[in-house]
């Protein structure tokens, strides 16, 4: 089941290089964020410890629970709620609703992050003892998505979008930490997810100041700071 | 004790938060910097200050660390005298110069947090906390230059340091049945870790960090954040920042080491080390804004770390001895560009001429700042610089020992051409303050004379803890 939702994912990341209105792309990422839960959710359901009762006796299953707990904050309350909601609060306030003219027409870009996605489901059959250690499908889609997001943040021209492939980027390596079947601890995981919301709100902030210092949010034009300026 | 050092920042910023007055504000960055000072000289002399603070299993304070404590306690000291002085005439609201304390006391205790802590993990979170906390330092100002520089910062790096992340991931695939981040235990169990994996989760750790620490080719956001940056933050930045980041480098250089995978590690700090000095090189030359000038200094600095660093042996003590060094004498550059920057206005270079006729201090401070970094003897970087040009022939590397001592060289003209330029000459009318506090010349001159001092005579004691740092390597 879960390797449905992995291939979700993948196709949402060619979505978005194929899109310029930022409304969708921020659509996306509620959908990335219900995607990953819902790949967590599998992953739980099917591990050996898992029933329903153990919501019973708090005490004896407090590690998995408060895990179950934190995958529910992450994935659905901060990826899908919290960020897309601060993002179209920014949008509103400086009023971009397109990424126009990107630097490669979107044809192409789609058809670039479709190479890169392919490519990341051909590593699937790499059969090596090496890649026993990780399990090879989320491996690939994982890097595939970090990779066309970093692609993404090169070729988009106004800032926020830049913000926004850099929140895929934060959902590939998420996906990337599940193909590792052990679990980080709680506290690891805690810090991990306060830093990236605080990163994405600082961000967000300074989308607001350049719009009004720069009159628009072109990456281009932030490029005053030069070393050989006369 | 650790707790204590950390947790008091935080009571700090609530007092703040709840009281605001405006003395608070340098009261509390100044006591916090003698409490770091007092519990990383306890450190060092085996002493638990506070000890009903106790300590927990996340933060340690041993030998690989206790220099970096040590150094940041200095450079924070330091900082903290000559910033009471540096802020006082800044025209800035309650509300902001607020917002800078958190800020301080938030990165400072980020560094420490980053310095001290045991496990690969919160390490990780303590240094993408470093990039949140700074990023409104560099904002400061508010002008259009420091928002980009902001943004390039918190921006390049975040991602940098999201690909470190992919790292840990793949270092965790690499240690097998290992369930822990300790480096203690991970230490232990190198031995046993898959390589394959642990080559790629050096490379992805060195890119990481490697941004935060400023190596070339991903130190894009450093010139741009030193130069917009207020001067005693730049020194922040750059005496105390970059070294954090090197001590995880460090850490996870040293699972490859005991992994016995080292060579694939070292070329690779190799590389990204001769082009930090590449890219200095090129652009120091003709550099026309000073605090970019400083700022590319450092990343020669942090190339030769790295290069000292792969070189293994006493290449890593000169590493020690010349981290310690960089600090204390760019802390003291940085804050003299401060003075400058008061009494001139401007960061051109080619608007100051004959700073010895304005302000004899500051002129003979910028003078000698830049012979400590161009490792003129007694400055403790000639120490570092000889014993790794040593290693190198000793090492056989004489093609690189070469290049190293070229590309010096290249940086050193650079260098020396825009201070003497703006130090000497006849045009000596200025727009900015002339008169300066005492407190803005006393931080920088002490900072000065030890790191002369210690290039001339060298304790066993101090020795020790260079040595003690560079163990195993």
């Amino acid at each position: 089941m879960e390797n449905i939702f992995i291939i979700l994912l993948g196709l949402s990341m060619i979505y978005i290089s194929s899109t310029s209105r930022l409304t969708s792309h921020i659509n996306m990422l509620i959908l990335q964020g219900w995607l990953l839960f819902l790949i967590c959710l599998s992953g739980f359901i099917s591990e050996p410890w898992f029933n329903y009762s153990i919501f019973n006796s708090l005490k004896e299953n407090l590690s998995h629970i408060t895990g179950i707990v934190l995958i529910i904050v992450e994935t659905l309350i901060v990826k899908s709620f919290l960020i897309p909601v601060f993002l179209k609060k920014v949008m509103k306030k400086t009023h971009a609703h397109r990424d126009s003219e990107a630097d490669i027409p979107h044809f192409y870009a789609l058809v670039i992050s479709s190479i890169i996605l392919f490519i990341g489901f051909m590593s699937v059959n790499i059969q090596t003892t090496d890649f026993k250690l990780i399990s090879p499908l989320y491996f690939g889609v994982s890097i595939s998505i970090i990779i066309t997001s970093l692609w993404l943040i090169t070729i988009k021209r106004t800032v926020l979008s830049n913000v926004i492939s850099f929140i895929t980027m934060e959902n590939g390596i998420f996906l990337l930490s599940l193909s590792v079947a052990k679990e980080m601890p709680v506290i690891i995981n805690l810090g991990v997810l306060l830093d990236i919301f605080i990163a994405v709100f600082i961000l967000g902030m300074l989308v607001r100041e350049i719009n009004t210092e720069f009159e628009d949010l072109e990456v281009s034009h932030i490029s005053e700071l030069k070393d050989y300026t006369e | 004790m650790i707790n204590f050092v950390l947790i008091f920042p935080l009571l700090a910023c609530l007092i703040l938060l709840f009281t605001k007055k405006k003395f608070l504000n340098n009261f509390f960055i100044t006591l916090y910097a003698i409490v770091h000072f007092i519990v990383s000289i306890a450190a060092n002399l085996n002493i638990d200050i506070f000890p009903f603070w106790g300590n927990t299993v996340l933060f340690e304070i041993n030998g690989i660390n206790k220099l970096f404590l040590t150094v940041l306690s200095i450079v924070y000291l330091a900082f903290a005298f000559y910033n009471n002085s540096y802020m006082k005439d800044e025209n800035s609201n309650e509300r902001r110069l607020r917002h800078y304390t958190y800020m301080i006391m938030f990165f400072i205790f980020s560094m420490t947090g980053a310095i001290l802590s045991t496990n690969l993990g919160i390490n990780w979170v303590f240094i993408e906390g470093t990039t949140l906390a700074s990023a409104y330092l560099i904002y400061f100002h508010k002008t259009k230059h420091s928002i980009e520089a902001a943004w390039k910062y918190v921006f390049i790096c975040s991602i940098g340091i999201a690909l470190a992340f992919v790292g840990i991931i793949l270092l965790t695939a690499a240690s097998g049945n290992l369930e822990s981040l300790y480096y203690k235990d991970l230490f232990e169990h190198a031995k046993e870790f898959n390589p394959f994996w642990l080559k790629m989760s050096f490379v992805f750790i060195m890119f990481g960090i490697g941004t935060k620490m400023g190596l070339a080719p991903v130190h894009f956001w450093l010139p741009d954040a030193h130069a917009e940056a207020p001067s005693p933050v730049s020194a922040l930045l750059s005496a105390a920042l970059l070294n954090s980041a090197f001590l995880m480098i460090i850490n996870v250089f040293r699972i490859t080491v005991y992994a016995g995978c080292d060579s694939y590690a070292r070329i690779m700090l190799f590389v990204m080390g001769f082009l930090s000095l590449f890219v200095a090189a090129v652009f120091v030359y003709h550099i026309s804004n000073y605090k970019r000038m400083l700022a590319y200094s450092s990343i020669e600095n942090m190339g030769i770390l790295s290069i000292c660093l792969a070189l293994g042996g006493s290449g890593v003590v000169a590493a020690m001895i010349h981290l310690a060094g960089h600090s204390f004498i760019k802390a003291a550059f940085f804050m003299t560009s401060g003075n400058i920057l008061k009494i001139y206005n401007t960061k051109k270079i080619k608007n100051i001429e004959g700073l010895i006729n304005v302000d004899k201090r500051t002129a003979w401070l910028w003078i000698l700042s830049f012979l400590g970094i161009a490792a003129f003897p007694p400055s403790m970087l000639f120490i570092s610089e000889f014993l790794a040009v040593k290693t190198m022939i000793i090492n056989g590397n004489y093609f690189l020992c070469a290049l190293f001592l070229f590309f010096l060289t290249i940086i050193l003209y650079g260098l020396a051409q825009s201070v003497t330029g703006m130090v000497f000459g006849k045009r000596t009318e200025i727009i900015g303050n002339k008169q300066l506090s005492i407190f803005m010349y006393l931080p920088q001159i002490l900072l000065l004379f030890i790191a002369f001092l210690l290039g001339i005579y060298m304790p066993d004691s101090i020795s020790n803890i260079f040595l003690e740092a560079s163990a195993g390597l």
